[in-house]
């Protein structure tokens, strides 16, 4: 028990936890409290059931999109398309459905399923096959097919909003016996990925391909990875939870268009860092991942509950991403220092 | 050393969250002046209403006039009737309809009491609305409708009539003949796409007005502005513009790149920044909403409803208002009555 407790303690996430539990008992305290019109009572305008499910909801999206984005950053690269394969895979999704007709509700669950998230895959399998085959820079692949992906949703969709069938609403807002107005589904649905994401990292075989080819390309290269696999493979992944994000996404709200999800490249990628991933490479937890977009969502709500002025909002974010990766960095370079040091010691001994 | 690494980052992460959050410690979106402070000591639950107003974005001049319009309501109406409203402004810094639909649910958990909503995607927020209608929160939309959500009332222009009415001004300015462009915002928003269907079943009555194309844009200015000099530089030959929305004249730039003996434009809104153009003939015409009118009866409106329970329509129209160098000076002196204190004094004067 003492084992287990210490691992935790000392575990990458173990500070982050902290963090947000700071952030939520500091906003807890501050937020003040309203009336509940249904049932008369005093609520804190924080910490009740409501505002805490909308606040994992809001960063559900982000969470499991960052997951992904995580696995690239892990390899040394980074995905700026993750916004457009969204917008594309929910459209795709919408486009599918309404051309299938009226179906029963588990086909049309499928059926979105099924398209959301094949379409996310093969846009990430585009982009690792740009990156592999033409040896170009991720960011300028994904940069381009950034661009590419949304136009191709604009153009497919004439820059319609289209509706999602009311049973896929059904299911992304169930209730789940908690009551009216609570929607725990995309919080679970984080909460599931974090936990396939953490096991794919740490558990299997590509897992730790992807931290050795992110960690030393070269070690990799002369232990006989299967680089191309690898670079492809984690693109893959990207735009999978890109594609599953964008199916829940679309399916809570009801609709989907080419305009989705503009900018979300930035929270996803600020999530992935402030989560503990590197951009260097080599390092990152899935874990991470989904704890880095609680604590940005949180912040944003925090300027919401404390009724700041929200035009500081970007300000707050960028703020915090700049410090986290400072303090990040310096912390990789006293580590090195002491291991050095440590190491002149043993050869002097 | 390595957990107490690990931890200091995380912390200094907090530490810049507040930070961030003493800068933005004035709570700037919290009730509006001492009026209103006055007005609501001593004042009991019942006499407090806060309104959440949530309009597309926070930096359309149009959607700040409306902000403006709905602070002067909540003084008044706190003055004149002993109670507090409250406005908590809780608009997007960019449109997303998403972020539209959360902050409806923020505001609801927030024991807003109504919610006054400009909707970037109606589809998108229709589910919110009717959730916070379900959870005993009024809404009411204004400027761009969600028809289909348990709204209660919606406040503005007639959409397909402001189309129509803004190509007829600029097909009786261009004689009936020439190239138009549409410059129509943001592709997504329902209420400016029945307006380019208003345009163009307006332009198929006149037989010497062809069509260029209707041509989007992110919805603010300086982007509004380069998009009809792309198409100006496009198209030489282009004889007008019927803008839906007046994004591009809140700039200065084509006070100077437009020559009026070639284009004509006719567009919708007439704030402050856009006059200029009414008094040098660039822009004949504006059809003016009266933007402040979106907060302000919007407000009042809510406030009837919630506070005063009684009935009101489901649809208030807003009518437009022409604005030409005849009565240029008339709208400047409304303009300042309802707040604006940009407006040029030469106008003023008018």
């Amino acid at each position: 028990m003492r084992r287990i407790v210490r691992r935790l303690v000392d575990s990458q996430e173990a500070g982050l936890v902290l963090v947000v539990v700071l952030v939520t008992v500091l906003l807890t305290l501050l937020a003040g409290s309203h009336v509940d019109r249904r049932t008369g009572e005093m609520v804190n305008n924080f910490w009740n059931s409501h505002t805490l499910i909308q606040t994992a909801t809001d960063a559900s999206f982000f969470a499991i999109m960052a997951i992904g984005a995580t696995v690239v950053i892990i390899s040394g690269g980074i995905d700026l398309s993750v916004g457009s394969i969204y917008a594309l895979a929910g459209v795709s999704m919408a486009l599918a459905l309404r051309a299938a007709g009226p179906m029963d509700d588990g086909a049309t669950a499928l059926l979105a399923l099924g398209v959301g998230v094949g379409v996310g895959l093969l846009c990430g399998l585009l982009n690792g096959v740009l990156v592999v085959g033409l040896r170009v820079h991720s960011f300028i692949i994904t940069l381009g097919t950034m661009w590419i992906l949304r136009g191709i949703a604009f153009v497919a969709t004439k820059a319609e909003s289209i509706l999602v069938p009311t049973s896929l609403t059904q299911i992304a807002k169930a209730s789940l016996g908690l009551g009216g107005g609570l929607y725990p589904v995309p919080m679970l649905a984080m909460l599931v990925v974090t936990v396939i994401g953490t096991i794919y990292l740490t558990r299997t075989v590509m897992g730790r391909h992807i931290f050795a080819f992110g960690g030393n390309l070269e070690a990799s290269r002369f232990a006989g990875l299967p680089l191309s696999r690898i670079q492809i493979g984690v693109f893959a992944v990207s735009g999978l939870t890109a594609g599953l994000a964008a199916f829940l996404g679309a399916s809570f709200y009801g609709s989907t268009s080419s305009g989705d999800a503009q900018g979300y490249e930035l929270y996803v990628i600020a999530s992935a860092v402030v989560g503990g991933a590197s951009l260097l490479g080599g390092k990152g937890s899935a874990i991470g991942a989904m704890l880095g977009a609680v604590l940005i969502i949180l912040i944003r709500q925090s300027i919401r509950t404390l009724h700041f002025d929200q035009n500081y909002e970007w300000i707050v974010i960028g703020c915090a991403i700049i410090v986290a990766v400072v303090v990040d960095q310096w912390s990789t370079r006293l580590t090195a220092r002491r291991l050095s040091r440590a190491a002149a010691a043993t050869r002097a001994a | 050393m390595k957990t107490s690494m690990r931890i200091a980052r995380r912390l200094a992460a907090l530490v810049a969250l507040g930070a961030g959050v003493a800068c933005g410690g004035d709570r700037a979106d919290r009730p509006q002046g001492d009026s209103a402070r006055a007005a609501g000591a001593g004042a009991t639950a019942d006499d407090r209403i806060t309104i959440a107003v949530i309009a597309k974005s926070s930096t359309n001049p149009v959607f700040l006039a409306a902000r403006t319009g709905a602070e002067a309501a909540a003084r008044d109406l706190s003055q004149k009737h002993g109670i507090t409203v409250e406005i908590a402004w809780l608009t997007p810094p960019q449109e997303d309809a998403q972020v539209q639909a959360q902050r409806i649910q923020q505001a609801v958990n927030d024991g807003a009491d109504a919610i006054l909503i400009s909707c970037s995607d109606a589809g998108k927020v229709t589910g919110a609305i009717d959730d916070a209608v379900g959870r005993g929160v009024e809404v009411m939309t204004f400027d761009s409708d969600a028809p289909r959500s348990r709204r209660f009332a919606y406040y503005g222009v007639d959409d397909l009539k402001t189309g129509q009415a803004t190509m007829a001004e600029l097909a009786r300015i261009m004689g009936g003949q020439g190239k138009v462009a549409i410059l129509a915002g943001n592709q997504n928003a329902p209420n400016l796409q029945r307006r380019v269907q208003g345009v163009r079943e307006e332009a198929a009555r006149h037989p010497g007005i062809q069509i260029l194309g209707t041509f989007n844009h992110v919805e603010t200015p300086q982007d509004a502005a380069a998009e009809v000099t792309r198409v100006n530089n496009a198209y030489p030959d282009i004889g007008g513009w019927a803008m839906i929305g007046g994004w591009p004249l809140f700039t200065q730039t084509l006070l100077t790149d437009l020559d009026p003996a070639r284009i004509k434009v006719v567009a919708v809104d007439a704030l402050p920044a856009q006059l200029a153009y009414v008094e040098r003939g660039i822009t004949p015409v504006l059809l003016a909403q009266p933007v402040y009118q979106w907060g302000y009866v919007g407000v009042e409106t809510i406030v009837d409803k919630v506070h005063f329970k009684r009935d009101v329509p489901a649809v208030i129209p807003m009518e437009l208002v022409r604005v030409t160098r005849d009565n240029l000076g008339e709208w400047a002196r409304q303009l300042r009555t309802w707040g604006f204190t940009d407006v040029p004094e030469a106008y003023l004067r008018m």
